[in-house]
């Protein structure tokens, strides 16, 4: 009897590896994109696409489990945080090298920081913004020491300046355009797969770490291809050249790439948002009044069916949704289309069919790409539907479009957001804080808010800082500095046996989970 | 021989003010565009420090005249300059690109000449026939057509409808070049190592997009040897060649073709800018990463020093080649001098 079921364990373990064999590997998954990668070195790269390679290659102290958006140690095991807020102390994982056999510590995370400070890179102000300088505690220990209290400091470390590199492989002095620039021709950091091979423009293979702590990767390799168009790129999807494709698809392929059986589609909430600025301190948006009208009269869902072919979500808040603190206080307030009561605001200020609201509404036609002159046509119709609005719409490419809104010549503008960091703060402080908001020309300005602001950014407890942002978002709908509209969706397509695809608002997109299935 | 040395002279001297002018316009019309490489690389996140030091960086700050005489100096250094954006050596990008665009302009140029020239050869053996009219037509439309859109057919009825090619790159997803690439031709390459089934692969992807090229100048030289050939078939000789019994077919195809490709070995030289052009669009449709699909991608990153530095490379190779044409020309027609 024992010999029997001794045999059928064998026998269903040999069929599960067998199996299991099947479900994993079966050759490389192939990625398209139409993105580019610009500098590979972590010091330098400021654009999303070379984010996410590094997501796959490095990891930070800190992180997020693919398709989540809550941080967890990633490698740091714990921090914690001193009783000023200005001193962050991370214990990291032992034992950890990288594949050289240098030692992964705190004299490691310290470099690797000091570069990007001395180095002064394009997203350096991410960390010479808020950290005054970093020591080694122990060869387990790091501190971070801040020049003021930040209390989301947690996300900035997971962002890819904060990624610890190699010193013994690194240059000190010289960002890295090109795998081929670093000793031993090779990037591998101590994230699930390291670089096997790279043709800028062409392919990026990626092959698993053997080196990595965490879990192998569900795939014996990523092979990333560049697509000069979506249009090829979809037509490349179709045919079964690419096992997954991700940015950008333009609206009508994404409608086909839907309805079809071929693909799988995968939608996510993206970070992305889009909103209309007004000019706080020139008329007629001086009067924070008629910025409410303006902003009832916006109609969410029409431009999302009309321009973007029902695509994207609509946004009630400057906090996107699936961030923690978000709430709905432009629907609450407004609604969509609300005419009533933009009309009853208008005439309450004076303004009649013959005598209406007149300002110039601006956007940027190439920038956020083709759909944005659709969109300001469509925002004109809704202010005009009130009768009481006379809109005139003016563009402008983007550098003479920040030159303007820096010259204050534009009373109501739209503009995009994605975030540096996944905080709230992002999105809030940067628009309505008195600095952050005269940069983006909007110089809207409270000492109230300023205060709010202060007061998230140091309290360490979530529930105060939910509370917080709460308060900032209703009066964000009271005093409309901007009106936001939608949220952009993220879409994703693979072919009909690929499994364990995860995105999420992060925009980190973790390929170590994704395999083919039988 | 004096003569052909002065006359070469001259040619290659007046290449000069040609490349000096296009260089000019090239630099004007590019600052002149809306956007700039700062905006292009930050988007509207990065601080306004951080925005003014990068233009610092590239000196963008200064006075146009400044960068202009800077520009115009550096190119008499031979110098290309440097990308704005990567930081790499514009003449290391071209090198790195070259070798994708000259083999697609190659077989796109084979397709050229096969196609237009036996088309045209046969326009003119049946002459004032339904087959000679279609033809014709044949030579006007393709013209026409824009190359992206052709490209862009050709994906959908051969790449989807029928599934027989693939549609874009220069190898498939599971060839990678990174195996056998030495000169960047990857033909040679896979040749050299003796890797056929990757010869195959790479072949199979040069198809789509070297007839796309190759059609859309076909109908240049369909035009071009039908016109010659019936000039050739009116010669006597032609008429003595039939007389004597020589079959018709082999007087049309061997003898009057012969003579009626010169004309059309220089229309080739020529017709070189029209390629370039060409692959630019059908690199983009292909994502054939090309000399063609560099200009594109940095037309939108606003990256001036490799934009210049794309089109003077095209610039010279047109007029080098135009050179060459021409003074091959000479050398063959004596009545051809300055």
């Amino acid at each position: 009897m024992k010999k029997r079921w001794g045999i059928m364990a064998l026998v269903i373990a040999a069929v599960m590896t067998a199996s299991g064999a099947c479900l994993a590997g079966g050759g490389p998954l192939v990625y398209g994109t139409t993105e580019k990668v610009i500098d590979m070195d972590p010091a330098n790269a400021y654009d999303f696409h070379t984010w996410e390679i590094f997501y796959n290659i490095y990891q930070g102290l800190m992180g997020y489990p693919p398709g989540k958006t809550n941080l967890v140690p990633h490698l740091a095991e714990s921090y914690t945080v001193s009783a000023d807020g200005k001193t962050y102390t991370f214990k990291l994982r032992q034992g950890l090298t990288f594949s050289d056999g240098t030692p992964f510590d705190a004299h490691a995370v310290k470099w690797s920081i000091d570069r990007v400070m001395n180095l002064k890179g394009d997203p350096s102000w991410l960390v010479t913004d808020f950290v005054e300088r970093v020591d080694v505690v122990d060869s387990a220990t790091v501190n971070f020491v801040l020049q003021n209290p930040v209390a989301y400091f947690p996300s900035l470390v997971a962002t890819v300046p904060y990624y610890p590199v190699n010193p013994n492989v690194y240059p000190a002095d010289k960002i890295v355009r090109d795998p081929s620039e670093l000793k031993g021709g090779k990037i591998v950091g101590l994230g699930p797969y390291e670089v096997a091979s790279f043709k800028r423009d062409e392919e990026i293979i990626l092959k698993p770490n053997p080196d990595y702590f965490g879990p192998a990767p569900k795939n014996e390799m990523v092979v990333i291809r560049y697509f000069a168009d979506a249009t090829t790129m979809r037509l490349a999807l179709e045919k079964g050249e690419l096992d997954f494709a991700f940015k950008s698809f333009n609206p009508s392929d994404i409608k086909d790439l839907e309805q079809s059986s071929k693909v799988k589609t995968i939608k996510g909430q993206g970070p992305y948002i889009r909103y209309i600025c007004f000019q706080c301190k020139i008329e007629p948006f001086k009067d924070w009044e008629l910025r409410q009208a303006v902003a009832a009269s916006v109609d969410r869902k029409e431009i999302i069916r009309k321009v973007f072919l029902g695509q994207n979500a609509p946004l009630y808040s400057m906090v996107p949704m699936g961030m923690f603190a978000h709430t709905d206080n432009f629907k609450t307030v407004y609604g969509d289309g609300n005419l009533d009561f933009a009309r009853r605001v208008l005439k309450a200020k004076g303004y009649s069919e013959d005598n209406k609201l007149k300002f110039e509404f601006w956007y940027t036609p190439s920038h956020y790409g083709d759909t944005e002159v659709d969109m300001a046509a469509v925002l004109k119709q809704q202010f005009e539907r009130t009768g009481l609005i006379d809109v005139t719409v003016k563009s402008a490419e983007w550098a003479t479009y920040r030159d303007n809104w820096a010259n204050q010549l534009m009373p109501a503008f739209l503009l995009g957001w994605y975030p540096d960091y996944i905080d709230p703060d992002n999105y809030t402080s940067a628009f309505a804080g008195t600095a952050g908001s005269a940069g983006l020309g909007i110089h809207f300005s409270d000492p109230k808010w300023d205060a709010k602001f202060v007061e998230e950014q140091t309290v360490t407890d979530l529930d105060q800082r939910r509370e917080i942002f709460e308060t900032i978002q209703k009066w964000w709908a009271m005093d409309v500095p901007t009106c936001p509209i939608f949220q952009g969706t993220l879409y994703l397509f693979t072919q009909n046996n690929i499994e364990g695809v995860m995105i999420s608002p992060t925009l980190q997109f973790n390929y170590r989970t994704i395999q083919r299935v039988q | 021989m004096k003569n052909i040395l002065r006359y070469v002279i001259v040619r290659a001297a007046l290449t000069l003010p040609m490349l000096f002018i296009l260089l000019s316009v090239v630099f004007v019309v590019i600052r002149v565009m809306p956007g700039d490489p700062v905006s292009s690389m930050l988007g509207g996140h990065a601080p306004e420090s951080v925005i003014e030091k990068k233009k610092e960086e590239l000196g963008l700050n200064r006075p146009m005249i400044f960068q202009y005489v800077d520009y115009l100096w550096q190119i008499c250094r031979l110098d290309l300059g440097e990308s704005m954006i990567l930081k790499q050596r514009v003449i290391d990008a071209i090198k790195l690109k070259i070798p994708a665009t000259i083999e697609l302009t190659f077989f796109g140029m084979l397709v050229t000449v096969l196609v237009g020239v036996s088309l045209g050869a046969y326009a003119a053996d049946k002459r004032r026939s339904p087959q000679d009219y279609a033809i014709r037509i044949y030579g006007i439309v393709i013209y026409c057509i824009p190359v992206f859109w052709l490209g862009l057919m050709f994906q959908m009825i051969f790449g989807i409808w029928l599934d027989w090619m693939p549609i874009a790159g220069r190898t498939g997803a599971r060839v990678f070049a990174s195996t056998f690439e030495k000169t960047g031709f990857y033909v040679i390459d896979t040749i050299l190592i003796r890797d056929f089934a990757a010869l195959k692969d790479v072949l199979i992807h040069l198809v789509l997009p070297s007839v796309t090229l190759g059609l859309m100048l076909s109908g240049v030289f369909v035009r071009l040897t039908r016109a010659n050939m019936l000039d050739v078939l009116k010669s006597d000789y032609i008429l003595a060649a039939e007389a004597r019994g020589i079959r018709h077919r082999r007087v049309v195809y061997k003898h009057a073709i012969m003579n009626a490709f010169v004309p059309i070995l220089t229309m080739m030289g020529l017709q070189v800018a029209l390629l370039m052009a060409g692959a630019v669009l059908t690199e983009s449709t292909f994502s054939w990463p090309g000399m063609g699909r560099l200009l594109l991608e940095r037309i939108y990153m606003r990256d001036y020093p490799t934009i210049q530095g794309v089109i003077v490379f095209f610039a010279l190779i047109v007029a080098l080649v135009s050179l060459v044409v021409d003074i091959v020309y000479a050398l063959v027609d004596p009545r051809v001098r300055y």
